[in-house]
């Protein structure tokens, strides 16, 4: 039963990661169409550049963060200035299905390198935020950060869900999404929203890889991988529900863990990529896909 | 060449309601609209005639700040910056396109609702529909549809939604860019009929219809675009 139970803690911390950056990918796709491909780089960057300045500069932790929090909605702002103004705003560049994966996948390559060179291939882990040994609940142990991650994860899902369900601003967001020209029509601005969206959402995974990065470590590479789970988890919600990004992060997660802890690690990516198959085959209008008749 | 129009204004005012001065777009090379230029005095209803592919919708939607354009456009006296349709709807210049471009996922509710979205001050969405939900008495067919989905809506039910949608934004000026386009005889009707009742009031409407016989039902007259220029008042019988 411990064993189950301290699964299910593992599981469930992995999955709020995955649905954490499953609802930022979300929320973004409902304003603008379009993947964030480099979310996850966004929480390498958080973490990563937290670890360097409390480790190499001496910094004190939450100033660290602070800064690293702000740099990563910063990299977010300019590009967004220097690349999707000019290609979703003025008209400039490629459009179509290459607009929708393109420009985020090229930021994602961008930032990897970008952190190879100045950080190299060392694995970093920023300072926890909540130190101490492993909470003992009943039989089992969660891991403080653990903890955290699940938290803010649900935390987040709930506010972003609550967002777009209740206000005026979140009604005009999803606006964006479903007819640009309907949007600018009444006086929404809707390069306004991607932009605040794609910097709100990569300072939320920023924080969240400094809050995470004491459980896993994070290196120059690992952007990409937390990605990829993100898409899985936005996928199941059709691109257009955070709150359901969560839920659905949070069930892969406690399926990895079930599965690496019952079977072999080694299914972890065959449970991965079976469910993108399974999205593929079975769900391809949520990937913007569309069956063709047979 | 610049051609302007003056017609017969109904109800003259010492200020028009829209002013548009020497208006151009163009796409790439092709130029839509060339150098069009006419006024719309407060109150009134005009219509722009003409065939498809002659600049009516380019002129319209330059009007409301959707394209980039040459010329000036005064709405009351102020000037309106090129590609800024936010500016524009504060204005109080509202645009109904053609093809409605609703949100499809969105409630009847929800549409309706964000065309208050430049002058509201509410946060909550519920609140900012309570202020605008008297729009339904114009409307009263659209009550039972609050909470479905507008893109399962029939053509109809969806040009009574946009109409709503731009009642709700508190229009001073009211351009309909094909209002009944694509739309079954009898809904056409209805929307006339609206029309009619509109142009009761004192808002201004400027209505793009490539049906003359639509068009002068209601305006009190007309212009035609022919390859991108107004080439010709006309008063309505």
């Amino acid at each position: 039963m411990s064993n189950f139970l301290n699964l299910l803690a593992a599981g469930l911390t992995s999955g709020g990661i995955y649905g954490i950056f499953g609802a930022c990918l979300a929320v973004w796709f409902r304003v603008c169409n379009v993947l964030n491909l480099a979310v996850g780089d966004f929480a390498m960057i958080g973490a990563i550049a937290t670890a360097k300045l409390v480790q190499d500069f001496g910094l004190p932790f939450w100033l660290s963060i602070v800064i690293a929090v702000v740099g990563a909605g910063l990299v977010a702002w300019v590009f967004d200035r220097v690349v999707l103004h000019f290609a979703f705003d003025r008209g400039v560049g490629a459009h179509g299905i290459v607009s929708v994966f393109f420009y985020t996948f090229g930021l994602s390559l961008l930032l990897e390198g970008t952190a190879r060179a100045v950080w190299g291939t060392d694995v970093f882990g920023a300072p926890a935020i909540w130190s101490g040994p492993a909470l003992p609940i009943a039989d089992f142990h969660v891991q403080r950060a653990g903890v955290l991650v699940i938290g803010l994860a649900i935390i987040s899902g709930l506010l972003l869900w609550a967002y777009l369900r209740f206000t005026v601003s979140g009604r005009a967001a999803s606006a964006c999404g479903e007819s640009v020209l309907g949007s600018r029509i009444v006086g929404i601005n809707s390069g306004l929203f991607r932009r605040r969206i794609f910097v709100g959402t990569a300072v939320l995974a920023a924080l969240f890889g400094i809050v995470e990065s004491p459980l896993s470590g994070f290196t120059f590479m690992s952007g990409p991988t937390i990605s990829l789970i993100g898409v899985v988890a936005a996928g199941f919600s059709a691109f257009r529900k955070p709150g359901r990004a969560v839920l659905v992060g949070l069930a892969i997660g406690v399926a990895e863990a079930m599965l690496g802890g019952y079977v072999s690690t080694s299914y972890n990516d065959v449970l991965l990529y079976a469910v993108l198959f399974g999205i593929i085959i079975f769900r391809p209008e949520v990937l913007g896909l569309r069956a063709e008749p047979a | 060449m610049t051609t302007s129009t003056t017609g017969t204004a109904a109800r003259p005012a010492a200020v028009p309601a829209l002013e548009v001065d020497g208006l151009s777009v163009s796409y790439g090379k092709f130029v839509a609209v060339e150098s069009v230029s006419f006024t719309v005095g407060a109150g009134e209803c005009v219509a722009v005639i003409g065939p498809n592919g002659h600049g009516k919708s380019s002129m319209v939607t330059a009007v409301a700040g959707l394209v980039r354009r040459g010329g000036t456009v005064r709405v009351f006296g102020e000037t309106l910056p090129t590609g800024s349709p936010g500016a524009a709807v504060k204005t109080g210049l509202v645009l109904v396109p053609e093809r409605r471009h609703l949100y499809p996922d969105l409630t009847t509710r929800d549409n309706i609702m964000l065309g208050s979205y430049s002058h509201t001050r509410r946060v909550w969405a519920r609140q900012a529909w309570e202020d605008v939900s008297s729009v339904l008495e114009m409307f009263p067919e659209l009550t039972r549809l609050l909470d479905q989905n507008a893109g399962t809506l029939s053509g109809g039910q969806q040009q009574m939604v946009a109409l709503a949608r731009a009642m709700a934004a508190k229009p001073r000026v009211l351009l309909l860019d094909e209002p009944c386009l694509g739309l079954a005889e009898a809904v056409s009707r209805r929307v006339y009929e609206w029309l009619g009742e509109m142009t009761k009031t004192d808002m201004t409407i400027l209505l793009v219809e490539e049906n003359p016989v639509h068009a002068l039902i209601v305006a009190d007259r007309a212009v035609r675009m022919y390859k991108g220029l107004v080439e010709q008042p006309g008063v309505a019988a």
